[in-house]
């Protein structure tokens, strides 16, 4: 018998453990890790970066950064990191924007609010499915949430869809958070298998009825709710009446300590679990409410999500602009010009989708390759999925190009 | 549109060429793939953003979109072809 570890932080139930990669780590495991780090952190480091694809390194990096006090960034993606990013000496957790084609930002977290929706008690029995990227903020969530009850959580960071429905299925899964993309896609992975599913969660982007229909279908046991959060504004609520959308009521009345109200057609929110404020300064909010940029309508009973107020659309959770994309692509050499247009799928709600009219004397295997070299160093969900080379584009009654497909 | 809806040999036909295009583009080559192949979760090297372009290709190409009334559900090569193949049913001519 090993004795049991001394240091465990109060967010964190002992009995969790962490299935990533075919290893099965305890809190014993995870603790020697944090020990290394949090000796690391102390020596003179006033800001603490961890890469956040592993979760046994972000968990571990999250309890030696709160032990030695220092401010901890879970990174996300190196190159968008601001370099004058301010130190300090009191814990508190950074996270970056997924900021695909806009600014990307790194937000500032209290620790405590950050887990301030976790009800971790009860579903010690719970195992966890990962379906996040881990240092994202529904991701940080999902990690809390089974840290504080004793869960068991089951990652498989990299191994894409098929990965998650094959650990799913080999783990046992019974909860399950992911975007509706994610949920659309996992279900046509699954095929008939049936993991023995107790939660369906769903969050990142807006849940449509077809879809909240379907998984009741689905997994008929299980408890179907949908969740309002965002990096900034936080965990805000949950919808647990299998309906798309949120009752007007909470317009007047608020939700779990959450105000909300609706200006010029988008939804504001005041929310006790917001972030601090934007690394290097600045707040999103006025008055303490902040602009979430969500475009809502009021439909009979129900607020329903149309859009984003900035013409970013969804692809796959991530929210990407077809203007930057198209602004990007107008930059490429041989490239006279391009019209960025997203179209509307079942799987990931939406993809991009370009039309490029090449210089003279381009030819068109050339130009492809320009629009290819041009959009590599975008995400995934940002790249233009499917290009089409035509000589010239179609143009609006206003004279403007028609980027059409959003509907 | 009115375009006459694609039968499921040729709807598969052109499941296959489209799927050759998307995995060509990542430098990846596709398996022999049959009917009851399966999208996700099987041999096939496409991830979700590959099928969501599947599927807007195929709707360029027939000027059918059977997930118009919602999404429908479908695992293989098969079972989608055959969405596309019924769709007249649903579709005004």
């Amino acid at each position: 018998m090993t004795a049991p570890p001394a240091w465990l932080p109060v967010w964190i139930d002992g009995r969790t453990r962490l299935i990533e990669r075919g290893e099965t780590l305890g809190w014993p495991q995870l603790a020697i890790r944090a020990g290394a780090l949090a000796e690391t952190f102390r020596a003179g480091v006033r800001l603490a970066v961890a890469d956040g694809n592993r979760v046994a390194t972000l968990i571990a990096a999250l309890a030696a950064a709160e032990s030695a006090s220092v401010p901890l960034l879970l990174r996300r993606n190196p190159e968008t990191v601001p370099p004058d990013l301010p130190a300090g000496d009191s814990f508190a957790v950074l996270l970056q924007t997924s900021g695909t084609t806009g600014a990307p930002k790194v937000v500032r977290h209290d620790f405590t609010r950050l887990r301030g929706r976790l009800r971790g008690t009860g579903d010690r029995g719970a195992r966890w499915l990962l379906t996040y990227e881990p240092a994202a903020f529904a991701g940080v969530q999902v990690i809390l949430t089974a840290l504080a009850a004793g869960a068991t959580l089951i990652a498989a960071p990299g191994e894409g869809l098929a990965g998650l429905a094959r650990a799913a299925l080999a783990h046992g899964a019974t909860h399950v958070s992911g975007t509706p993309s994610f949920w659309r896609a996992f279900l046509i992975a699954l095929g008939d298998a049936r993991p023995p599913l107790k939660a369906v969660t769903l969050g990142g982007e807006p849940a449509d009825q077809p879809l909240l229909d379907r998984l009741a279908e689905a997994f008929p046991g299980a408890r179907l709710r949908h969740i309002y959060a965002s990096t900034e504004a936080g965990s805000l609520f949950a919808v647990t009446d299998g309906r798309a959308g949120f009752p007007a009521s909470w317009l007047e009345t608020g939700v779990e300590a959450v105000g909300l109200r609706v200006r010029d057609g988008i939804l504001e929110v005041r929310s006790p679990r917001a972030m601090l404020g934007y690394a290097g300064g600045g707040a999103a909010d006025r008055d303490g409410w902040i602009v979430t940029g969500d475009l809502v309508a009021v439909v009979g009973d129900r607020v329903l999500f149309t859009g984003r107020a900035d013409g970013r659309v969804n692809v796959g959770g991530v929210k990407v602009s077809p203007e930057a994309v198209e602004a990007l692509l107008l930059t490429a050499p041989g490239v006279q010009d391009a019209l960025v247009a997203a179209a509307a799928n079942p799987i990931t709600g939406r993809i991009l989708t370009a039309s490029v009219v090449p210089m003279p004397g381009v030819g068109e295997a050339a130009v492809r390759a320009s629009v290819r070299d041009a959009v590599a160093a975008l995400e995934p969900a940002a790249r233009p999925r499917l290009v089409h080379v035509v000589e010239r584009l179609e143009l609006g009654a206003s004279g403007k190009k028609r980027r059409g497909g959003n509907g | 549109m009115s375009a006459p809806a694609p039968t499921i040999i040729p709807m598969i036909t052109m499941i296959v060429e489209e799927l050759g295009r998307i995995v060509a583009e990542k430098g990846a080559a596709l398996p022999p793939l049959a009917a009851d192949t399966a999208f996700l979760g099987g041999p096939l090297p496409i991830d979700s953003l590959d099928l969501a372009t599947l599927l807007v290709v195929l709707e360029q190409r027939t000027g059918h979109d059977p997930f118009r009334a919602g999404f429908r559900q479908f695992t293989t090569v098969g079972e989608l072809a055959s969405l596309y193949s019924t769709d007249t049913l649903v579709e005004a001519p």
